[in-house]
């Protein structure tokens, strides 16, 4: 007899539908997986054997073809031995239930219970899409599976509860529907910006980066709480909403990175070592494309610390996923989007030495020295980069100070009512949240700038021998700080203070 | 270019690897038909280089296409000499112990007979030092054409100060075209709108003490030598030992007690060098008249920020903005705004000083 069964596959963050066609005929005894399989697909068989018959089920001795469609996709994984095993037991007649429309997933264990896989989220979504309201899934998924409302998920512990379930012998209710809210209040950062001592400058400066969405390199001498302040970006970020959690949830879910929660309700902060190499940034894979640095990083923070000791290529690779908000991995196995939109903070030494501008220890090094530590980053990444910042030298009696300092709840207020004047402003642009994604276009358009500021930029540019390219990137960030005072028009304060977040772009022609 | 048969001579001479300056100078010496002693000079200079290296320089020495060959190969590489024979050869420099018999010129060659004026700094030369150089040389220029080097830090900062006036003199520890320069795309510059200067012929390297003889070349040319910034051994010090033998006056920046790049510039304060703040002091010393500052309107918030640094020296953002009762990001604004109008300038780690 003939049976189908429905599971999926995961290709990039989306699900695509495999049906498992299996057809048991008399004939030699044999057992054939067909439809591109990979070994983990291959060994399903053992499994299968063996929770069958650990189920009080029979391993039907026949000759088996089991297919997977469309046969074009590279199966990988261990997702189709449930469904499998289901059409195993439909074609041996030993189970006679209606399973049309029912997605099943999960890996056996050998006493045929069910073990959790990665990227059910994704599956869920695009199945729901397709049409699929009936699920049945690991147990080990239920947190995950629970935050799709308009379906019915059965997370299950065992082959044999399916069996069950299909067959109508005993009855299992659907998964509950959780609400995000309640995940999200439950969840907090490790950080905040109260625990930063000092540091008034920098603070602003991530602020205004946090408030126009801008990236922010931090530069100063070692152990002066660069790292610490990184750390607190994401939690002056506004919320994310459910939209932007179930986009970041997936990327965890295929990468098996998603905790217990079954959501992502923080904004990740990803810190890639300095040895990581482009593709673990960008993302690849031989066959199977999965996601880099850069997408785990979506929605939320990239911290590169030691900016100049990543590799060139590494880096230059950033700069079309900070211009587009995407990147499109090419391999052979084919091309997949994956979302890249992130604030990018960069940490670095002002020289090799690393005390210049300390007030603690002097600098070692020699101008060239410096230029040559400063020109491994490259002027178009700088480009990039809105706001450059310097962090200062805290000595002992400034760390021990007895002030309290500004929360990041406070701070977090105030970023969201620019977040809110912003979303007003770009309401009719496609593609545009936030001041630091404004093209020239939209820079023109949003941001007239009045006689007065142009003289001051004029002469700021000839006075401090800025680079033509700093341009725009002062505008927008003049614009986030005047959103920041919730004024209506660019005013020259707003200018003058944006000209000071240039500490690397002088230009080093004389 | 002409040159004359006695200019010829001289860059003929000065075109032998084989043989150095003294040799050159015997050389030259044993060849003018009216020197009664000139078998002697030819005689010497066998003594030192033996007869087969003497009878090769000669033949070439005489050797009309090798001369001719010489002058085309400086005058396609757009190079002028000046011969110590040359009406154009600076007094000053000649009346030095061992006055450079051929200067090559690149660039704008009239510079060489104005008033010239030497500023030097080592290549760790702190930012604010720097930045009051390069204000500092912009006045100098008023009066007087600069001469420096090539380097990074002092040198560089003379160069930015003087580079739009034009009068920009930069001498080279190398040959022109030698590739060994350290700061290309600058020399590029100064010979587009200044000039650039060297003893010794085109494609020559820079060697250790090619440094060294450089520097006397610059405090022989020069009136005067301010030494920007000097760490206690350093090329900028040996500049202005050799200005202080030559008898010209030597100018140096004031320094903290203990700030290393100053540790040169102190010391010769200590040994007798004026002190120099700004271009008035060294127009002072000359007889020139003080230049007038102009008045830049500030407002009240600008003004209070300007005084207190100007009383406290460097201070960082914060101590700012608590002494004057302001909110941070309002002094941020003051600070940028009194740097562009160039009366302050950032020093590192968030901090500021007046200039």
């Amino acid at each position: 007899m003939l049976s189908k069964i429905i599971s999926y596959a995961v290709v990039g963050l989306d699900g695509v539908p495999v049906e498992v066609e299996t057809d048991i005929n008399k004939g030699m005894v044999n057992y054939e997986l067909v439809g591109l399989p990979d070994a983990a697909v291959k060994e399903s068989k053992e499994r299968i054997f063996s929770a069958i018959r650990n189920s009080r089920l029979h391993f039907p001795v026949n000759r088996i073809t089991v297919n997977l469609a469309p046969a074009d996709i590279k199966k990988e994984g261990s997702y189709y031995d449930l469904p499998i095993a289901v059409s195993l037991l439909v074609a041996s007649e030993q189970l006679i239930a209606d399973t049309d429309g029912i997605v099943m997933l999960g890996e056996l264990a050998l006493d045929g219970s069910l073990r959790p896989i990665n990227g059910i989220l994704p599956i869920l979504i695009s199945a729901k899409g397709k049409g699929y309201t009936r699920f049945i899934v690991p147990k080990g998924n239920e947190s995950e599976a629970s935050y799709i409302e308009g379906i019915e998920v059965f997370a299950l512990k065992s082959l044999r509860e399916a069996y069950e379930l299909l067959s109508g012998e005993s009855a299992f209710l659907p998964v509950e529907i959780r609400s995000f809210e309640a995940a999200q209040k439950r969840a907090s950062y490790n950080s905040d910006l109260s625990l930063v001592r000092g540091q008034a400058v920098a603070k602003r400066a991530l602020e205004i980066a946090v408030a126009g969405g801008h990236n922010i390199l931090l530069s100063g001498p070692p152990g002066t709480g660069k790292t610490m302040l990184a750390r607190c970006i994401p939690t002056i970020m506004p919320d994310m909403t459910f939209e932007e959690a179930l986009e970041v949830t997936k990327i965890q879910s295929v990468s098996g990175e998603l905790g217990e929660e079954g959501i992502a309700s923080l904004r990740p902060f990803r810190t890639p070592h300095h040895t990581a190499t482009t593709v673990s940034l960008c993302g690849g894979g031989n066959t199977k494309i999965k996601a880099g640095e850069i997408s785990k990083a979506h929605r939320g923070v990239l911290f590169l610390d030691e900016l100049p000791e990543y590799t060139r290529s590494a880096l230059e690779s950033l700069r079309q996923p900070l211009e587009d908000g995407k990147i499109t991995v090419t391999r052979a196995g084919g091309a997949i989007t994956f979302p890249a939109d992130f604030i990018l903070c960069a940490s670095m030494n002002p020289c090799p030495c690393g005390n210049l501008g300390s007030t603690v220890k002097p600098c070692t090094c020699t101008a060239a020295q410096i230029k040559k530590y400063r020109s491994k980053i490259s002027g178009p990444l700088l480009d990039r980069i809105d706001l450059q910042v310097e962090v200062d030298s805290l000595k002992y009696d400034d760390l021990s100070g007895a002030e309290s300092e500004e929360s990041s709840a406070a701070v977090k207020k105030r970023v969201e009512l620019a977040r809110a004047i912003q979303r007003e402003r770009f309401s009719c642009e496609d593609g545009i949240t936030v001041n630091a994604d404004m093209g020239e276009k939209q820079i023109k358009k949003y941001c007239a700038l009045t006689p007065e500021c142009e003289d001051i930029l004029r002469s700021a540019f000839e006075r401090l021998n800025l680079s033509a390219r700093a341009r725009s990137r002062i505008i927008k960030v003049a614009r986030t700080i005047a959103d920041l005072d919730a004024s209506l028009n660019i005013k020259p304060a707003h200018v003058l203070e944006a000209t000071s977040y240039r500490s690397f772009d002088v230009s080093n022609d004389l | 270019m002409k040159y004359s048969e006695r200019e010829a001579n001289y860059i003929i001479a000065d075109s032998f690897k084989e043989i150095n300056y003294k040799q050159k100078k015997l050389l030259l010496a044993s060849v003018y038909e009216d020197n009664p002693e000139r078998q002697k000079y030819a005689a010497a200079l066998i003594k030192i280089i033996g007869a087969g290296v003497y009878n090769k320089i000669k033949a070439e020495f005489c050797d009309g296409n090798y001369r001719s060959g010489v002058i085309a190969a400086l005058e396609k590489r757009r190079i002028e000499c000046v011969t110590l024979r040359s009406a154009e050869y600076p007094e000053l420099l000649k009346n030095t112990d061992a006055p450079p018999l051929v200067l090559y010129l690149r660039g704008n060659a009239r510079l060489i007979k104005d008033r010239l004026f030497g500023v030097v700094g080592s290549r760790k030369t702190p930012p604010y030092a720097a930045e009051t150089c390069k204000k500092v040389v912009g006045e100098l220029t008023s009066r007087f054409t600069i001469v420096t080097g090539v380097a990074d830090g002092g040198d560089s900062a003379a160069v930015a100060g003087a580079i739009d006036s034009g009068r920009i003199i930069c001498v080279l520890p190398c040959g022109h075209d030698s590739g060994s320069a350290t700061n290309p795309a600058l020399v590029r510059e100064v010979e587009k709108r200044g000039l650039t200067v060297s003893e010794f012929p085109p494609l020559s390297p820079a060697l250790k003490y090619t440094f060294l003889l450089r520097n006397r070349i610059i405090a022989g040319l020069c009136e005067g030598v301010l030494v920007v910034s000097a760490p206690q051994k350093s090329g900028a010090l040996s500049t202005a030992n050799y200005a202080s033998n030559y008898s010209r006056d030597v100018f140096a920046f004031p320094y903290n007690a203990g700030v290393e790049p100053g540790a040169g510039c102190n010391a010769l304060i200590k040994g007798g060098a004026a002190l120099c703040e700004n271009a008035n002091d060294i127009f002072a010393a000359y007889g020139f008249e003080k230049s007038k500052q102009k008045e830049t309107q500030l407002d009240g918030g600008e003004r209070a920020a300007l005084n207190l640094l100007k009383e406290e020296g460097e201070l960082h953002l914060e101590r700012i903005a608590a002494a004057l009762g302001k909110k941070l990001f309002e002094v941020i604004t003051v600070c940028s705004s009194l740097e562009i109008k160039g009366l302050i300038i950032k020093t590192g780690g968030n901090k500021y000083a007046a200039l």
